[in-house]
């Protein structure tokens, strides 16, 4: 019966995966011998670089933090739920897929960079996924209570 | 004109008060059920003829229902209507502003309470602001009309309060229907009750269905309540049903403040107001829906997956709490004699135009209405021609009748069933000759063709006898079935007393009425807070534009259904039209690498399929 909810939260932890693997390549990919902290205080960063393709990549690597490390959170979360708790974590999934959708579709604008397009269509995939008849019916089951729990089980006797 | 026939006025008044229901109001009501005679002649009769400006045709004061029956002969598409004296109008000429003629009504106002605007979403709060956009954009005073009614109806109850119904009984397909129509001089639900519309005056109607036994007794059966538009089962209730308040042989209704709707029970409830999608709309929503429920095989709640596609739907709050005046039989006020409809008065059939003033409104919801005859557009109504359809009691018999009508039905299927048995013997004793026939002409050559029109013939009639045994197979289960209920009703076993509601109309739960305060400050605050975070958007991050205003606008949906309790239903919609977008972007931005993709998958799918064949 969990399979598929099982399912789901391994995918969704695979998409964290992916999500903070290319955050890590888009950090990696930076040459950071060209940037300087030009900070004068102790707990104050402030880079500098003359390098304008290194200013873009690092402008890059930011915005992909600003806009995915939240919702990267809400969906580790949401794998965790579904893989261990079976069906919790669909709605910390929805607003994670949301708000990804978001950030792709809208805040990058025409700049919008290779690595969206995948995201897009992983996202695509999940919310289908996510409210496939099979996920929901786990997922919206309610829990019985105790007296409607023994109910059942007289009835079914 | 109609298939019923009338009671003598004796009779039918008897009946009226016999059954007359109990009406609770809801406090801060400021019309109730008048008198139709002291109303017109307090008003002018007006007439607007397609094109032209309205023409005033009796003046106010020498109108009477008499006068309003002879009315001045109709061009075509001319409305008659009458029209409530503007009472600031009538201050104007006296020369003053105030006037001590003014009556002293209501004595309470209503309040609509906590939790109002937090059980209707943004397009009803924006459809609110707008209509009160609308008032000052007229022109008009703003509640000047609703002045106007209660000016009139405070004279009216000054000189003595009085509660009157009007009243007529006819018989219907075995039923005598008690009709109870209630003329309130306005409809204030707009203006005074935060609701969807006003209109001057108001005719509303409750309906008792009563049968006879052979000794003339009398016996109530079923009572139906209008509310607004409704129409069918849904409008109807047993006698015995638990659910319907009674008081002794008095049915009890709980009449929504302003709207005058008549409910079964005491609360609030949400009314949906339709409003029809262009056609255009509404088949690219069933084209979607379709594709999202059925091909995607996506999940829907019941109710949003039966809602109608062509309509836009607008939730108001109709206030039923029964915590006013009480009006009937042993209540707060009795009711007056009432003003009998037997028979039919001139006023009410030669009368076609409207009971107050035309606005020529397309959706019709401020115009006010026909009598109790007509509808707005002059045709005659169903509920005066066909009273027991109207509550879709024309498949109910009477108790009386039941019996009867199931050893009909048992007659007609008997003769249906020796009908279709001597048929079957006939088609299958042809059947078998043709079988016999077949089997003959079979394997000769110069037989083929013959064979072959016997072998289509015999599928032919094999269809046949196959369609006449299933008939006779139904027939003699529904016979059965029709012994067992006769033997049930026998018994005084009755089908439970709500099985022929579908949506019953329910007032909302406790919880959602007491909305908490951030919920209602939040709901007070909202459209506010939108529109300037729009502009302020537009005037600092243009650069972001497009972004920006889809972010806030999601995030102000999120919040609003979290406080609405529909965050799962909203969700699903967001990522829906997300999930859209997005793969619009990836088919712009990759036509041909989708349709190669596509491609490459169905040709997977296919050689997966042939393969599990040559394993299997």
């Amino acid at each position: 019966m969990y399979r598929q909810t099982r399912l789901l939260g391994l995918l969704l932890l695979l998409q964290v995966v992916a999500m903070v693997g290319t955050g890590v390549w888009l950090y990696a990919s930076i040459d950071w011998s060209v940037i300087t902290d030009v900070s004068d205080k102790s707990n104050e960063i402030l880079l500098k670089t003359a390098d304008k393709a290194t200013a873009k990549q690092l402008e890059r690597a930011v915005l992909f933090t600003v806009y995915f490390l939240g919702p990267v959170v809400l969906l580790f979360l949401a794998g965790l739920g579904f893989v261990l708790l079976r069906r919790r974590g669909w709605m910390l999934a929805s607003v994670g897929q949301a708000l990804i959708m978001l950030a792709c579709l809208f805040y990058y604008g025409a700049s919008r960079p290779w690595y969206a397009y995948p995201i897009i269509a992983y996202c695509i995939l999940m919310i289908l996924l996510l409210n496939s008849r099979g996920v929901r019916a786990v997922v919206g089951r309610r829990r019985l209570t105790r007296t409607e729990a023994r109910a059942e089980i007289a009835h079914g006797e | 004109m109609a298939n019923e026939e009338s009671v003598d006025a004796r009779t039918a008044e008897e009946l009226l008060r016999r059954f007359e229901p109990v009406i609770r109001f809801t406090r801060g009501e400021w019309f109730y059920p008048m008198d139709s005679e002291p109303y017109v002649e307090a008003c002018s009769l007006w007439v607007a003829r397609p094109g032209e400006d309205a023409v005033c045709v009796v003046p106010a004061g020498e109108l009477t229902l008499e006068r309003l029956a002879q009315q001045p002969e109709d061009t075509t598409g001319a409305v008659h209507y009458l029209k409530i004296p503007n009472p600031r109008s009538e201050r104007g000429r006296r020369g003053s502003k105030h006037s001590h003629t003014d009556p002293d009504w209501p004595h309470e106002t209503f309040h609509a309470g906590r939790g109002r605007l937090a059980r209707v979403g943004y397009l009803s709060r924006l459809a609110d602001a707008l209509f009160s956009l609308t008032l000052l954009a007229r022109g008009r005073v703003p509640g000047g009309d609703v002045e106007g009614g209660r000016v009139l109806y405070g004279r009216y109850m000054e000189k003595g309060e009085r509660f009157t119904y009007h009243g007529n009984v006819v018989r219907q397909d075995g039923w005598i229907v008690l009709r109870y129509w209630l003329f309130y001089a306005f409809n204030d639900w707009r203006s005074n009750v935060f609701g969807a519309n006003d209109h001057e005056s108001d005719w509303e109607k409750i309906f008792i269905y009563l049968s006879e036994s052979d000794d003339g007794e009398v016996r109530p059966e079923w009572v139906a309540y209008a509310a607004h538009e409704e129409t069918g089962d849904g409008l109807r209730r047993r006698w015995d049903d638990p659910e319907l308040e009674k008081v002794g042989e008095h049915p009890v209704a709980y009449v929504c403040c302003g709207s005058h709707a008549t409910r079964y029970f005491r609360g609030e409830y949400l009314t949906e107001l339709a409003f029809p999608l262009p056609r255009p709309i509404s088949a690219v929503r069933r084209i979607l829906r379709r594709f999202w429920y059925v091909t995607l095989r996506q999940y829907a709640d019941e109710d949003y997956r039966d809602k109608p596609y062509e309509q836009f739907t607008i939730p108001f709050v109709d206030y039923g709490r029964g915590d006013g005046l009480s009006v009937g039989p042993g209540q707060d006020r009795e009711w007056e004699r009432p003003r009998l409809m037997t028979p039919v008065p001139a006023w009410i059939s030669d009368y076609r135009g409207l009971w107050g003033l035309y606005t020529r409104d397309p959706f019709e919801g401020e115009d006010a209405p026909a009598g109790p005859m007509y509808n707005r557009d002059k045709t005659v109504s169903r509920e005066w021609f066909d009273p027991v359809g109207w509550a879709g009691l024309d498949k109910v018999p009477t108790r009386a009748e039941e019996l009867e009508v199931i050893k009909g039905r048992q007659a007609e299927l008997e003769e249906s069933r020796n009908l279709l048995r001597s048929e079957l013997r006939e088609k299958s004793n042809e059947l078998r000759a043709l079988g016999m026939d077949a089997e003959a002409t079979r394997d000769q050559s110069h037989l083929s063709k013959l064979h072959e029109r016997q072998t289509q013939h015999i599928a032919e009639l094999s269809g046949e006898v196959e369609r006449l045994r299933a008939q006779l197979s139904d027939d003699e289960i529904l016979s059965a079935s029709l012994a067992d209920h006769a033997e049930g009703l026998r018994e005084g076993k009755r089908p439970p007393a709500s099985a022929h509601i579908m949506h019953a109309a329910r007032p909302v739960s406790e919880s959602e009425t007491h909305a908490g305060r951030v919920a209602q400050l939040w709901a007070s605050i909202s459209i506010a807070i939108v529109l300037v975070t729009i502009i302020l958007i537009i005037a600092y991050e243009r650069q972001h534009l497009l972004g920006a205003l889809v972010f806030a606008i999601a995030a102000f949906a999120f919040v609003e259904a979290g406080f609405r309790r529909r965050l799962t239903r909203f969700m699903v919609s967001l990522n829906l039209t997300l999930a859209v977008v997005g793969a619009l972007v990836i088919l712009q931005n990759f036509f041909w690498a989708v349709v190669v993709l596509a491609v490459l998958a169905v040709g997977l799918y296919i050689l997966w399929e042939n393969l599990r064949e040559l394993g299997s």
